[in-house]
Parts: C-alpha cells; structure tokens; sequence
C-alpha cells in the first residue's frame, strides 16, 4: 500500500473496501481468560454448594465468597487485556457492555435476596400481626432459578453476536436448567447453578483459549 | 450521470484506512501500519489527509511511557465513506 497515489478502478476499490473489513473482522480475539475464571469459581461453588446440601457437611465458610473474590483478580485481567488491544471493534463494545450490565444485574439480585425477605416479614407482620411470622419464610423461593435466566442472558447474547456456538449452546441449556430448577430444590438448584457455570462459561472459555492459542479468530 | 467519487478516499491507502476504521470503534496506528502493510511515513501523511478533511480524529497519548496514537472515524467520515461506496456501486452497475 505505498503507492498512494496511483489512480484506483472502481473495481480495486470495492477490493480493497471488502479485503479491509475481512482484515478488521478476522481480529478478534478473545483469549478465554475471564470465561475460564468466572466458568471456574461459579462451578466449584454450586457443585460444592449441592454437596454440602446434600451430604449435609459444612466447609466452614460460604463458598459463593469466591465469586465476590473473583472480582479482584477480573479488574486486572481487564487492565491488562486493555493494555494489549490494538483495536476496539463495535462487536467487543456491545458484549463488553452487555457483561457489565450482567454483572450490575447480578450485584442487584443478591441484594434483592438479602433484602427482600426481611422487608416482607415486616410488611406481612403488619397486616397479620407478629405470631404469623411463626410460619413466614426468611428466603425466596427457587432464587437459584433466577440466577439461572440471569447467566443465560449475557451467554446467549454473546453467542448470537459473535457467533460463537459453544456461548450460544451454553445459554440455551442454561434456559433449560431454568426450566427444570422452578420444579426443583434449592439443593439440586445448586447443581444446576453449578453445571450451568461450566457449561456457559469454562468450555467455551477452553475452546476460546484454544482458537486464540492457535490463532485462529473466534 | 455519475458523480465524481471524492479524492479523498479515491487512493489506495487513504481507503483502506477508512475502510478499517469503519469496521472498527477506534483502533491504534500500529493496527492500521499492520493491516494495510504501509510504511510509517507514508501511513502518518494520509492519517493527516483524512484527519484534515474531517474524516477521522486523531489522538495522541502515552500509554505504559510510550506514544500512542489512536484512530476514529467521525460521522462526516462515515457520511462520506457511504457516498463514496454508494457511487462505487452506481459506477459497477452501469459497466455491468
């Protein structure tokens, strides 16, 4: 491209135009660190959770503090991924955008959960006076099953938008496992909660570490 | 009756620039050297061009002690790189 002025058909320009996009299209690359991260801690906390659930054992702290953890080691992943990226595409902004009203959603369930139920024995408590309290649940019920739409969301947008099946798949399955978590446990929730984190996050994150390893564009 | 199609993208380098950046938010200097195989010199002089007509914007930081110079189409860029592909078009289809 040194020529530049040499006087151009209209033929070269269209392939130039056509070669350019492909040229810029073909640079994303996504390396997989954070989908193996996130894929990691939310696995290892459902699965531990439906263990201690159901073997009925405790670990001595609540493992979903690794994914609050989680957040730390993300800040400089994203840091340095900055650091290293030559180029913003408009498909990285939407999905960046997209995660990062995920993780405010997130962030605003589990106050939700805190919060709700206390805020509803107070209200109940006012209308049917205090002894009602006796039989007033302090939980929401099937919370894992929105947590559930919650993880599809973002994992099927991203499949969809970039086109990346395995994302695509991920976030289908986890609507299914929201399916059949509204006539489950709390118990068998985590296991889907759990599953629901390998599956959207930690595969597709191994087989984008893979595609970039090989330098192949996802 | 065919409109002349604008000077500036009608080169070789000024048009692979354009046609980068509108595929892309922003995107560095040395993305742009990479993908379109220019030199330096000559890239810098036709990113002045571009940025002189208003097409992109330019802007010149540091980043970890080294210079950066990052690379934006603007709307007046896009609106001209539609005209510019919309003539193109008009000017195959009649030599079809």
């Amino acid at each position: 491209m040194s020529q530049e002025e040499k006087q151009l058909t209209e033929k070269e320009s269209l392939q130039i135009i056509t070669e350019m996009i492909q040229k810029a299209k073909a640079n994303i690359h996504e390396r997989g660190t954070s989908a193996i991260m996130w894929g990691t801690v939310t696995g290892i906390a459902g699965l531990v959770s439906f263990f201690e659930n159901y073997f009925n054992f405790y670990i001595g702290f609540d493992i979903w503090l690794i994914v609050f953890a989680a957040i730390i080691p993300q800040i400089f992943i994203s840091i340095r991924e900055n650091k290293v990226r030559k180029v913003v595409t408009h498909t990285e902004r939407a999905i960046d955008a997209i995660w990062i009203v995920y993780g405010i959603s997130i962030g605003c369930l589990i106050f939700f959960i805190n919060v709700v139920p206390d805020v509803s024995a107070k209200f109940f408590a006012a209308e049917h006076g205090e002894a009602a309290l006796q039989h007033f649940p302090r939980y929401i019920f099937s919370a894992g099953s929105i947590f559930l739409i919650l993880y599809a969301i973002p994992t099927l947008a991203t499949g969809i938008i970039s086109g990346f099946r395995p994302m695509l798949l991920g976030g289908i399955i986890c609507y299914l496992f929201f399916v059949v978590s509204c006539y489950t446990s709390g118990t068998w929730d985590m296991l889907l909660m759990g599953l629901a984190g390998i599956i959207n996050w930690l595969i597709p994150g191994f087989i984008l570490r893979s595609r970039y390893l090989k330098g192949k564009p996802c | 009756m065919f409109k002349d199609l604008d000077p500036i993208l009608h080169s070789q380098l000024r048009l692979a620039v354009i046609s980068l950046l509108i595929s892309v938010k922003e995107a560095e200097f040395t993305f742009l050297k990479e993908k379109t195989n220019a030199t330096a010199g000559n890239l810098s002089v036709q990113i002045q061009k571009l940025k002189e007509a208003g097409y992109i914007d330019v802007v010149k930081q540091f980043k970890d002690n080294y210079p950066q110079t990052i690379c934006k189409i603007t709307p007046q860029g896009v609106k001209a790189f539609e005209v510019y592909v919309n003539n193109l078009q008009s000017y195959l289809s009649a030599n079809k």
